[in-house]
């Protein structure tokens, strides 16, 4: 502190404590702000760089042509590869349902007509039990039939498991309808903070409005991942049991 | 139970519409109508005599439990057997689902034979 400074600063104590004595309200708080400007400047000083920091980061996320180009295209472009998939694997799953529900009736047609061959066998073996060699030959037929209705029925659960496997469409579609949201809802904040950091290069109509907000539990949260946590229950016999202790 | 009794599918993927309209049908039902959300099932269930409704909760427009919701607000159908067919699988859901007065909830992926379990449970219920 040089020579100046302290008598700079002794007369604004003298001042602070003449205000005092004279009990001028008005002229103490006067006295103390002169008496501790000089010590919040450093303050202000840190504020000032910080803003200028910040205005700084801004500007170069507003120049960043990359993020223009995400948010412009990446991000649209991404949610049409997700839509694709979604129509992909429904046009699949449309085409195998479609094909097990063709092949189901055939295979029940194929049951109930060797069950009739069957009985119309049977009253002919009958009918000629007298003729060993005829006899045998319906045996030997009935077997066969026999082991046509096995592999039939075999088939018709198989053909229901395949349909039941098309189940993947629509839990794989809500889980990929969810990532959409969410790329349209970070779309649209990237496209909100470039608007705000640099209106000249974004265009108005790149303004989106905001897509819905995280659903909440009514809206219904999708299927669950298999890391899911306690609160989701993790069975057919979870929620047996959850119903059954509210009384159902 | 009746097997001629008219029975809604609603859900907003056709996939899933078709897997459980082939399984009521495996059952012995055939007389099945379908929707794709709340929005068009309401006013199809209050005019098409409906006896059975089958929904899925997560769908655009009205959800599955607000469909839930204004059956049973609504007096010509508030007795109406509802059973939710859903993937969502959080314990608050199927307590909110129980409150609002579902008869039956599945959780996909699900089968054929729990299917049929819950119809039955659900109309033996209804008849005693």
């Amino acid at each position: 502190m040089d020579e100046e400074e302290k008598r700079v600063r002794l007369n604004q104590a003298r001042a602070l404590l003449a205000a005092a004595e004279a009990g001028d309200e008005a002229d103490f708080d006067r006295q103390l702000a002169a008496l501790t400007a000089g010590q919040r400047q450093p303050v202000f000083e840190q504020v000032g760089l910080m803003t200028r920091e910040v205005h700084e980061a801004l500007m170069a996320f507003a120049l960043d042509e990359r993020l223009d180009r995400m948010a412009e295209a990446e991000m649209p472009d991404a949610r049409d590869r997700l839509r694709y998939v979604i129509s992909l694997t429904e046009q699949a799953a449309t085409r195998t349902l479609a094909l097990a529900e063709e092949a189901f009736p055939v295979t029940e047609r194929l049951i109930e007509r060797s069950e009739r061959l069957q009985q119309q066998l049977a009253q002919v073996a009958q009918r000629e039990a007298d003729n060993r060699r005829l006899v045998e030959v319906i045996h030997t037929i009935s077997d066969y039939l026999d082991s046509v209705l096995g592999s039939g029925n075999t088939l018709k659960s198989q053909f229901t498991e395949v349909m039941m496997a098309q189940e993947f469409q629509d839990l794989s579609g809500q889980l990929l309808m969810r990532v959409i949201n969410l790329l349209e809802q970070l779309e649209s904040k990237m496209v909100s903070l470039l608007h705000l950091t640099s209106p000249e290069t974004v265009s108005g109509d790149r303004q989106k409005k905001d897509g819905d907000m995280p659903e909440d539990l009514q809206r219904g949260t999708g299927p669950a991942l298999p890391k899911a946590s306690s609160d989701v229950v993790k069975s057919q016999d979870d929620v047996d049991d959850l119903l059954a202790s509210l009384g159902f | 139970m009746d097997l001629n009794m008219k029975i809604l599918v609603v859900d907003d993927f056709s996939t899933m519409r078709r897997i459980i309209k082939n399984l009521l049908k495996d059952l012995g039902f055939s007389n099945i109508e379908e929707a794709d959300d709340g929005t068009t099932a309401l006013p199809m269930l209050k005019h098409g005599h409906f006896d059975f409704l089958v929904t899925d909760w997560n769908m655009p427009g009205m959800t599955g439990i607000d469909l839930l919701k204004a059956v049973r607000a609504d007096p010509a159908l508030s007795t109406l057997p509802v059973l939710m067919v859903t993937a969502e699988a959080k314990r608050e859901q199927i307590i909110m689902a129980a409150q609002a007065g579902v008869n039956g909830y599945i959780v996909k992926p699900f089968n054929g034979p729990t299917l049929k379990e819950k119809i039955d449970k659900i109309f033996e219920r209804v008849q005693s």
